[in-house]
């Protein structure tokens, strides 16, 4: 954990409480965090290319490659034609002969032109070679929510990849997981990471501690962000946040302690960690930004049920998309998405055992309200 | 007869080839090789001469009929026969059989069994060439059928776009599976692949290995130089049914005078006193091979789940 617990984002300009010490005191957004570790890898290394429609351009995959064209060169950050099964292969095959390719969709959505080569190949070349070939390279996903994004672009695509063995899927909740996640990947691991990095996040600005000299994270951990005593919530992404938001609510109005875990690596999570933690307040409530079928909630359930279902107090409860294409109409997309008055209700109940409970929830009528910070376009 | 030294090596080369082959046939019954075998006989022309001027450093990409560039391109035979076998001293651990060869030693960069799917991968390592400046040559292959996927275009585009050095190596066999190619495409190969800015060569006799190394032997050279891609179209004959050992002339959906006929011009027909010569030679190095394979081990139970990541 140690700096990975500095999730606590700085919303509406305030810092929220139950900080960690060593979080750090220098602030960062998500999205300079993303920019810095784009320019940290092309320094660093010779062999890094940074590919995507649109990375050279004004805008930079918003400002997470802003001026890297014009500082490393149109060869290292590379413009890429509409063809995305056709570019994630070309990144295959430059992988093969020794560069390290960033890719990047700008919507997760288009990743799914790219599914051939992706679970076909890039996940399989290792094994199904006996293990004579490596794939390194890091695939960035953007999901997008709200300001009527719509059935195309907003879905979170987790659970597809994760699903597939070969891919490491990961989804960073914070500048500092950003940071503790990217540059061990490109400098360490081998194989084909595929990251879901969440648009909301991008302007939100957070406390990031730099590791200590010789301090190495793992990347592909699960990471407490936050102890407590009497219920259990495994996040993902953004609904990390949310689940902080959520327990720092509920120790303000009810003294109530909720233990947070960041599953981070949704390919491998910590299942030690959700266990212990499972094991000991006996209840759990999974929030993912996805949908809860066959997803992150679903799995979750389904290693708490294989592993311990008797430490459990209460039925699990679970927390994502409602299961639709997502509307565009605001009253209908606010329905679509959990939001936190949603999630310190079952909080509520199922530590009280009662729905009625009588604690006083938060009036936030939507998250999108409360994280984005303009009015768009998107 | 007298015979070039140059002939009598691609001879050699695109008979043990044949020779191996055949043997896969011989063994399969046995059930031994428990995976689908795609055979090149027919096309070993191609591979062979395709490959003589390449070196170890350059790459080939191919695709699950690839047994024929797998050796022309300097595999192990001995760890090829492994492989089908599902031995664990197989050139892939006993994971991949006989479609996902790959012996990178000698620059053979792999096999899949999804049409066209590995031609982007041979862009992208041309593209890695040019950016660590090196003077590798990359060749992708691929069928007349791969022509058809959208990944073919996207790659011969970025070729195209950013002057990398590889050839599309289209073997033309005129069979999808079963289907014709004038069934399949509304497009003439050569003029498609021009109108991307291609340079484009045609060998219209895929049999005739003397003709398909000399012709690539200069397109090598020249990409070598130029750093340009090129796309060869060589039109070739597949003998066998599209997968397995046998033959489907009584199918109905080709004629097996298309065959008769291809086989005149086959040298490996033709030339039957050289083959003979030659034949002992290949066929110990073979038994070995086979030898090798069945008195493997298979892999323990830690391979499951070795590699995975």
């Amino acid at each position: 954990m140690s700096c990975n617990a500095a999730v606590t984002s700085l919303l509406n300009g305030q810092a929220a409480s139950g900080l960690r010490a060593e979080a750090g005191t220098e602030v960062m957004s998500y999205r300079d965090a993303l920019h810095w570790t784009m320019r940290d890898a092309l320094q660093r290394h010779y062999s890094v290319l940074i590919m995507g429609q649109g990375v050279d351009d004004h805008k930079g995959i918003f400002g997470s490659t802003t001026g890297l064209a014009q500082e490393f060169g149109a060869d290292r950050v590379m413009d890429m034609p509409l063809a995305e099964e056709g570019m994630t292969g070309v990144a295959i095959g430059a992988a093969l002969n020794g560069l390290y390719p960033i890719q990047t969709h700008i919507r997760a959505d288009f990743s799914l032109l790219a599914m051939n080569q992706i679970i076909n190949l890039a996940a399989k070349y290792k094994y199904m070679f006996g293990g004579r070939f490596d794939v390194p390279m890091l695939i960035r996903m953007i999901v997008g929510r709200s300001w009527g994004q719509g059935a195309q672009h907003s879905q979170s695509l987790q659970s597809l990849f994760a699903h597939i063995p070969g891919l490491r899927v990961v989804m960073p909740s914070s500048s500092q997981s950003i940071l503790d996640t990217y540059p061990a990947v490109i400098d360490r691991y081998r194989g084909p990471v595929i990251s879901f990095e969440h648009r909301l996040m991008y302007d939100l600005q957070f406390y990031v501690a730099p590791l200590s000299p010789g301090q190495e994270i793992d990347p592909f951990g699960s990471r407490l962000v936050r102890p407590g005593e009497e219920v259990t919530i495994v996040a993902t992404s953004i609904m990390v946040l949310e689940a902080m938001r959520a327990a720092e609510h509920l120790a303000r109005v009810a003294d109530i302690q909720c233990e947070v875990i960041d599953l981070h690596c949704v390919s491998s999570p910590d299942w030690d960690l959700v266990m212990h933690s499972v094991e000991k307040t006996g209840r759990l409530v999974v929030a993912d930004t996805s949908w809860r079928e066959y997803g992150v909630c679903a799995e979750v359930c389904r290693v708490v049920a294989e592993r311990n279902p008797g430490c459990l107090k209460a039925p699990v409860v679970t927390l994502g998309m409602q299961p639709a294409p997502c509307p565009t109409a605001k009253c209908l997309e606010d329905l679509f998405y959990p939001d936190l008055r949603q999630l310190v209700g079952v909080l509520a109940t199922l530590v009280t055992g009662n729905e009625i409970h009588g604690l006083p929830l938060p009036d936030t009528q939507s998250m999108a309200d409360v994280y984005k910070r303009f009015k768009g376009p998107f | 007869m007298e015979y070039s030294q140059q002939f009598c090596e691609l001879f050699f080369q695109a008979l043990r080839i044949r020779l191996v082959e055949e043997r896969i046939i011989e063994l399969y019954p046995s059930d031994s090789i428990q995976s689908p075998v795609h055979l090149s006989i027919g096309q070993e022309a191609v591979a062979v001469g395709a490959c003589r001027d390449l070196r170890e450093t350059d790459l080939v990409f191919c695709t699950y009929r690839s047994h024929a560039y797998y050796l022309a391109k300097g595999g192990s035979l001995a760890e090829m026969f492994a492989e089908l076998y599902g031995k664990v001293t197989g050139c892939a651990r006993g994971k991949a059989g006989s479609m996902h060869l790959a012996a990178p030693e000698v620059g053979l960069m792999g096999a899949s069994a999804v049409v066209a799917s590995t031609i982007p991968h041979a862009v992208g390592a041309a593209l890695a060439a040019k950016r660590l400046g090196n003077d590798q040559v990359v060749v992708g292959v691929f069928g007349d059928g791969a022509t058809e996927e959208g990944v073919y275009h996207e790659s011969l585009n970025f070729a195209v776009l950013h002057r990398l050095p590889v050839v599309f190596l289209c073997e033309n066999n005129g069979l999808a599976v079963h289907s014709s190619q004038k069934a399949r495409q509304g497009y003439d190969l050569l003029e498609h692949a021009r109108s991307y800015g291609l340079s484009v060569c045609h060998i219209a006799e895929g049999y005739d290995f003397v003709k398909v190394a000399d012709t690539m032997s200069d397109i090598i050279q020249r990409v070598r130089l130029t750093r340009e891609p090129v796309f060869v179209e060589i039109r070739t004959y597949r003998y066998k049914e599209h997968v397995g050992p046998g033959e489907d002339f009584m199918c109905g959906y080709r004629q097996q005078e298309e065959w008769l006929a291809w086989k005149r011009q086959d040298p490996l027909e033709q030339y039957g006193d050289l083959a003979e010569t030659i034949r002992p030679a290949i066929m110990k190095e073979i038994e070995e091979a086979v030898h090798f394979a069945m008195s493997s081990p298979f892999p323990s139970v830690e391979e499951l789940l070795r590699d995975v990541v």
